[in-house]
């Protein structure tokens, strides 16, 4: 079956938004393709006026945390990076090796690519300048900073709408459900960009490995 | 297949209705819902989707859309002030209420030919499985369109506010006019193929809604009428202007006031949960008691819930003052079980429902209150007020925030259970008013059926204003107001004149209050059960025990009750003018 793969639309958030913005993305994400019996947990975003739906399910949502946590400390060590977190859907499938062993292989159908820039905090000079810059620039970094705010709302619901778009119009290449309990119909794994430079590089390396020749791997 | 599609309409009507009717569940449920998933009901579990309860009208939905293949067009309706709102001026004329389509959702199976089912269990699981995609991106879709907003906000509780939202489901719909149609938006979601139709949903929804001010309803103080008198001298048996919306008529319906058959409006398949203009209400008669669904309401305060829409549309400040007043005047019926708006009182959930619409036990006071702010000139006089009886729910509609500061008067703390009750008395109201008598028969059916869990009191009290003959009533009245002239019904609109009672000239305000309500009370219908009004009830097969109980209650009570309720009147009136004697001694000594 073919893999599906949507690239989000970039937004540009600050150091302080990226946790809501990613959390919100995931999960919403998550939702449409957890297929197991849900009871959806409407959240509603602090800094945004936008309220997104969750899946119920604690073990998503604690994933979801820890690989937040994960990214934010990347994002720190690569300041003013653009960076971009991947969220991929696959199936296990045990492949026959050779005769005498068997490998469980991971088949992706589906990649989704949030793709965020994170601006930089701007340092505050206020120090050095005169009383009247500081004034200055402390306003135009409000009014700056709410049309970004804004702006990113916008975007940020822009994707949600793109989210929603892609799930719709793509349904073919979701494979059957299978028959087990749980919310979480699919395995999925999140992966942000690793702390070596050729982050991107090395993820594409990583899943070659894995949906490619197993003769590769032994 | 056909059980795919009936519930894939059925969940996706569910889902768009939990998130844009904000009276379908009131705040308190809110919370509730997020209970474990091991706990959803095996209907909720379809699609894979649980949502919490089901509101009623939900159930009703396999009576009026009989063809599966029919589209399923869903309304949501902002209800909102016009521009050609009145001044806050006690007498001035109603506010129009406008509605304006902020939202119209098209829920459609189409299947172009009949073909026989194919069972191909495959093929099944996975049109299910991509409906259940569906019907998730149709959840968050939900949260994501501008209307949200306003229903969030007009949830939270406390507040009322001067819009409302309310739907309208049908299998047709006007097309939106060019003017309209600019403003809105299309999305579309990608269908579902089946093999032997097309699942599609989609939605137009206006672009921006920021033209419509969600603003806190100013609530209404109860102001004190020092000088009330009643005066004789005004024209009793002046009728109400005739409710060329007809919509009265539909209105109570919802409320379950039973209005109903009056209205006939219709078209075939359409019910809506609040004051629609063309009334597109099914009636009951032909669907045998269906129509509860648009009052399908179930939040736990029964009748407030009931058709709180409408009541919403008619809220005017002025009318709301109108009506505090009026109530105002008696103030030592607070503490009794009086008859009127108390049914308000008691919901606790009144001031967060917006909707709530007079209850049944509203009574008599009840009319003349609000009923008479709004249609009759400034003039509080009793005789009008007896005219106004029944009302439409929307004359007695009182502002929540009033009544809460009105008075204490709760006593009719409905059970939460009458949910479906209530749909259910909608139904036997219908049958019950059939006869087109709108003004006191609205009451009556409603209010008796709806009311078990009600105090003696009201429910007798609203028995009294059973649509019937308005004949004397079997008791005698212990207040002896005046002699009172046999009551003048007047067929069809003209709301039930009572004929004027004299009352007397310069009586306290208080004493004018007892009289009207006494002399109300006298010029009531009797207390007979009038046994045709309950047959409507056999019609509802499905109805819960809730309505059985509630007729089947009522049956028994004859001039037994009647005589606890003059006993109990007479305790009324012996109280309050135990009271008002003391008033006056205060008065002199000040």
């Amino acid at each position: 079956m073919n893999c599906e793969v949507c690239h989000l639309k970039e937004l540009e958030v600050e150091h302080f938004e990226i946790r809501e913005v990613v959390r919100c993305i995931l999960h919403t994400i998550i939702f449409h393709r957890a297929l197991g019996l849900v009871r959806p947990k409407e959240i509603d975003l602090e800094l945004f006026e936008i309220t997104y739906v969750q899946c119920g399910d604690l073990e998503v949502e604690k994933k979801i945390e820890e690989k937040i946590e994960q990214f934010i400390g990347w994002v720190e060590k690569h300041p003013n990076k653009k960076s971009q977190i991947c969220l991929s859907f696959y199936e296990v499938k045990n492949k026959q090796v050779s005769w005498f062993s068997k490998q469980m292989e991971r088949i992706y159908w589906e990649h989704w690519h949030i793709n965020l820039n994170v601006a930089q905090q701007p340092k505050v000079h206020s120090v050095k300048s005169h009383n009247s810059k500081v004034v200055d620039t402390g306003e135009n970094t409000l009014e700056e900073r709410s049309i970004r705010r804004a702006s990113l709302e916008a975007s940020l619901r822009d994707v949600l709408f793109q989210i929603i778009r892609f799930v719709n119009d793509k349904k073919e290449h979701v494979p059957p459900i299978p028959s087990r309990e749980g919310v979480i119909s699919f395995p999925y794994e999140i992966t942000i960009p690793s702390s070596s430079d050729s982050a991107f590089g090395m993820d594409m390396i990583k899943r070659m490995l894995q949906t490619g020749h197993p003769t590769m791997l032994s | 297949m056909d059980q795919i599609v009936s519930q894939f309409l059925l969940k996706s009507l569910h889902i768009i209705l939990d998130s844009r009717i904000p009276s379908l569940h009131p705040n308190d449920q809110r919370s509730d819902r997020h209970t474990s998933v091991s706990r959803a009901r095996k209907n909720d579990k379809w699609f894979n989707l649980v949502l919490g309860d089901r509101p009623a009208a939900l159930e009703n939905l396999n009576f009026w859309h009989r063809n599966l293949m029919d589209p399923m067009i869903i309304d949501i309706i902002l209800v909102h002030e016009g521009p050609n709102s009145s001044s806050v001026d006690a007498y001035s004329a109603i506010k129009a209420s406008v509605e304006t389509v902020i939202e119209r959702w098209v829920v459609h199976y189409e299947s172009p030919r009949v073909t026989p089912n194919i069972n191909d269990s495959s093929l099944h699981k996975k049109i299910y499985k991509k409906l259940i995609i569906l019907l998730r991106s149709l959840y968050s879709q939900m949260r994501l369109l501008p209307a949200y907003r306003i229903f969030r906000q007009l949830s939270s509780s406390g507040q009322t506010y001067n819009l409302n939202l309310i739907y309208k489901v049908s299998t047709f719909s006007n097309p939106f006019s060019r003017a309209e149609e600019e403003m809105m938006r299309e999305y579309v979601f990608a269908p579902v193929e089946a093999s032997s139709g097309r699942f599609s949903v989609a939605v137009s929804y206006r672009k921006t809604l920021s033209d419509f001010n969600l603003e806190a309803a100013t609530s209404m103080f109860p102001r004190i009428i020092t000088d009330y008198v009643g005066s004789p001298a005004t024209d009793p048996l002046r009728s109400f202007p005739s409710f060329d919306k007809g919509v009265c008529a539909t209105s109570f319906p919802l409320r379950g006031v039973g209005s109903p058959s009056s209205a006939p409006f219709q078209r075939p398949h359409s019910w809506t949960s609040g004051f629609h203009r063309p009334a597109p209400f099914t009636q009951g008669h032909s669907l045998g008691g269906s129509p509860p669904t648009y009052c399908a309401y179930g939040s736990p305060s029964p009748p407030t819930d009931m058709c709180s829409q409408r009541a919403q549309s008619y809220r005017s400040t002025s009318q709301r003052l109108n009506s505090y007043e009026e109530y105002q005047l008696s103030p030592p019926f607070s503490p009794s079980p009086s008859p009127s708006p108390p049914t308000y009182f008691s919901s606790g959930s009144v001031g967060r429902s917006r909707g709530w619409s007079e209850t049944a036990p509203m009574t008599i006071p009840h009319p003349t209150a609000s009923g008479n702010a709004r249609y009759l000139s400034p003039n509080f006089s009793d005789p009008n007020r007896h005219s106004l009886p029944p009302l439409s729910p929307r004359h007695t509609r009182l502002d929540p925030s009033s009544q809460e500061s009105a008075s204490g008067i709760r006593s009719f703390r409905k059970p939460e259970s009458l949910r479906s009750g209530e749909l259910h008395s909608h139904s036997v109201n219908q049958k019950v008013t059939k006869d087109g008598r709108d003004d006191s028969g609205r009451f009556s059916g409603l209010l008796s059926s709806s009311g078990s869990p009600r105090i003696g009191f009201s429910r007798s009290s609203s028995r009294l204003s059973f649509p019937d003959d308005l004949d004397d009533g079997d008791f005698s009245c212990p207040f002896d107001v005046d002699d009172v002239d046999p009551p003048l019904v007047s067929d069809g609109r003209e709301g039930s004149e009572f004929t004027s009672t004299s009352l007397p000239m310069g009586a306290k305000s208080q004493d004018a209050a007892v009289g009207i309500l006494v002399d109300m009370l006298r010029r009531a219908p009797p207390l007979q059960q009038d046994s045709s009004c309950y047959s409507a009830q056999s019609l509802n097969t499905e109805q819960d025990g809730g309505v059985a109980t509630a007729s089947g209650f009522f049956m028994p009570r004859k001039t037994t009750d009647a005589l606890e309720e003059l006993r109990s009147y007479r305790d009324m009136k012996n109280l309050l003018l135990s009271k008002s004697g003391a008033h006056v001694l205060r008065k002199d000594e000040a």
